[in-house]
């Protein structure tokens, strides 16, 4: 079996909903315009969804079809994106990452200045931020009720774009140009793929 | 009447007191440890005591019941395992004593969990 890339993105619950929930769709459908085999879901083990809480987003991607489909939950994830700064300080975003993985925040703080939240920040190879509120302004909220069955402002507007670019920056994983065929926002996305800050750790 | 409850002792209940369908407990005196909510906070309530009149609105209006009013020091304390950063205090107090401060300035006042609450 060819090795499963697991994507975990932290976002909270309500207002990032949408933004979180965008992501995962965003980054799964350009990975299956490149040939993966992708799975993105939510999560089914959190609280349900209240104003703030913490909730997680997975993407799986791999060569060949994967076979844990009724997982639902990444164990081991390679990349964790936190959407909303403080999750840093209140969660072990990083539990059960192994060595060399590799963290994007959306802040405008420095790197340094987040690493300080993070005690287990020996396990990173590379952190990233991406000031994707600076990018695009005001968050998309959807109060519609339609649980993203039915979007009409569209997948990938708001903070999702430059994250989404930021992702393929520094993961590597998908193109830049298949990413601008799925999202809306595509000069959000290719600002966060160049305004992208890295730093590879020791 | 006197009532025997396991695991309260025994609590007297007026004969002529109305006693709704269901149980008579103890108001809780302790706090609920395994339900901590801190890092739902984006931003946290900051208090200036020059500016408190100590009026207890924010007592009254918070829904975790994070402010605590401390009558021997003669000043309001603040639970920060407890507050999700509704900021229904902030917007209550009539003497502008409180301010949203974003939480990633200070170092510390959030209790750091393994999974999501």
């Amino acid at each position: 079996m060819a090795k499963v890339h697991e994507i975990t993105v932290w976002a909270r619950g309500v207002i990032m909903d949408k933004e979180g929930r965008d992501v995962i769709n965003i980054f799964a459908e350009a990975a299956k315009m490149e040939g993966k085999h992708v799975q993105a879901f939510d999560n089914y083990e959190d609280l349900p969804d209240r104003v703030l809480v913490t909730v997680r987003k997975y993407v799986r991607l791999s060569d060949e079809e994967i076979e844990h489909k009724y997982v639902y939950g990444n164990d081991q994830p390679e990349v964790v994106v936190v959407i909303e700064a403080t999750i840093v300080k209140g969660i072990d975003v990083l539990l059960g990452m192994k060595k060399g993985g590799t963290l994007i925040i959306n802040t405008n703080r420095s790197i340094d200045s987040m690493l300080k939240f993070i005690p287990n920040a020996n396990l990173l190879a590379t952190i990233a931020t991406v000031d994707a509120d600076g990018i695009t302004g005001v968050r998309t909220i959807d109060f519609s009720g339609s649980e993203g069955g039915v979007d009409t402002s569209g997948i990938g507007k708001g903070i999702a774009a430059p994250i989404v670019g930021a992702m393929a920056k520094v993961t590597g994983m998908i193109k830049k140009e298949n990413l601008a065929k799925v999202v809306s926002d595509v000069s959000g996305m290719e600002r966060g793929y160049k305004e992208v800050k890295i730093k590879k750790l020791g | 009447m006197a009532k025997e409850l396991p695991g309260y002792g025994t609590i007297n209940v007026p004969k002529e007191r109305q006693v709704p369908f269901g149980a008579v407990t103890k108001a809780p005196v302790c706090t609920q440890q395994l339900f901590i909510t801190s890092n739902w906070r984006v931003v946290r309530p900051v208090k200036d005591d020059e500016k408190c009149t100590r009026c207890l609105i924010c007592y009254m209006s918070c829904p975790d019941a994070c402010w605590i009013f401390k009558e021997e020091e003669d000043v309001m304390e603040w639970v920060s395992d407890f507050c999700k950063g509704c900021q229904i205090c902030i917007n209550e107090c009539p003497s502008d004593a409180l301010t949203a401060v974003p939480e990633l300035d200070f170092p510390d006042g959030v209790v750091r969990l393994d999974k999501p609450f």
